[in-house]
């Protein structure tokens, strides 16, 4: 295991699904956070949480996946949402002038406690 | 066309990685042992990591439109108060700064992707700088920063 590995651990919490990433996300690994994101859509899943909490840092490949899955949401009528987005990880989603494209939550708690 | 002078190195990691971007992470792994060593703070390592892979996936994506196995060379540099990343590939010329501009989303919509990557190497790092030599596209990247000026 290196320290650059994308972590995505998934859990059910009520009707809501929580991908939980750690590590770092960028142009190596965001397919693999793309690819997930489109299975859970495709399987029909209408709540999705992403916790960034453990994450390290991301680049403008992970923004991508996240706008693009964003408008997925939309037409699938489905919730997609962020949280634990805290520190650097904070800097870079408002460097990018992001904060406001997304429905982000503080906490994990945050977001599963306001359904859409 | 300026090539920014260089200042006396205490750390080098220099490496040549093929055009996939899941070599990328060989990048960002030298460039937190180099962090290590000398004594970089996480927010400019942050900066630093994101500045590197949006400008070598850059490359991976356009130097070679053709397709092909092609190589490119990451320098990394630590000097007294800075970090010196230099990108070369024998790509199509191509100066990433004349990218786009992330556009303004209209109000009420959400931004798109595109442009962002050079936005954010712009904001982060104090020098970015294209020169075609010959048939390399050189790209430099400076920043300053607090580096232990020790040799390890």
């Amino acid at each position: 295991m290196t320290v650059n590995s994308l972590e995505i651990a998934e859990t059910r919490s009520g009707t809501a699904c929580v991908l939980a990433l750690a590590g770092r996300i960028d142009s190596s690994n965001a397919e693999q956070f793309s690819v997930r994101v489109e299975q859970l859509f495709q399987a029909g899943e209408k709540d999705l949480v992403v916790d960034f909490k453990e994450v390290l840092y991301l680049t403008s490949a992970a923004f991508r996946v996240l706008l693009l899955a964003t408008d997925e949401a939309e037409r699938n009528t489905a919730r997609f949402v962020l949280c634990g987005i805290m520190g650097q990880v904070r800097d870079l989603f408002e460097m990018g002038g992001l904060l406001d494209a997304f429905t982000v939550h503080v906490s994990r708690e945050e977001a599963l406690a306001q359904p859409g | 066309m300026s090539n920014p002078p260089r200042a006396r190195a205490v750390g080098t990691m220099e490496l040549v990685i093929g055009n996939d971007t899941a070599q990328i992470a060989r990048v960002s792994e030298a460039m937190d042992r180099l962090a290590v060593e000398h004594g970089i703070a996480p927010t400019p390592l942050v900066q630093l990591q994101v500045a590197l892979d949006e400008m070598v996936s850059n490359v991976i994506k356009y130097a070679w439109p053709q397709g092909g196995s092609h190589t490119l060379q990451v320098r990394i540099e630590v000097a007294l108060g800075q970090v010196r990343i230099d990108i070369s590939d024998d790509g199509r010329p191509f100066d990433p700064r004349d990218a786009p501009a992330p556009q303004t989303p209209l109000p009420g919509k959400r931004p798109r992707p595109g442009g962002l990557g050079v936005h954010m190497v712009r904001q982060f790092m104090d020098r970015f700088e294209y020169a075609r030599i010959d048939t390399v596209n050189r790209l430099t990247m400076i920043k300053r920063c607090d580096t232990d000026n020790t040799e390890p």
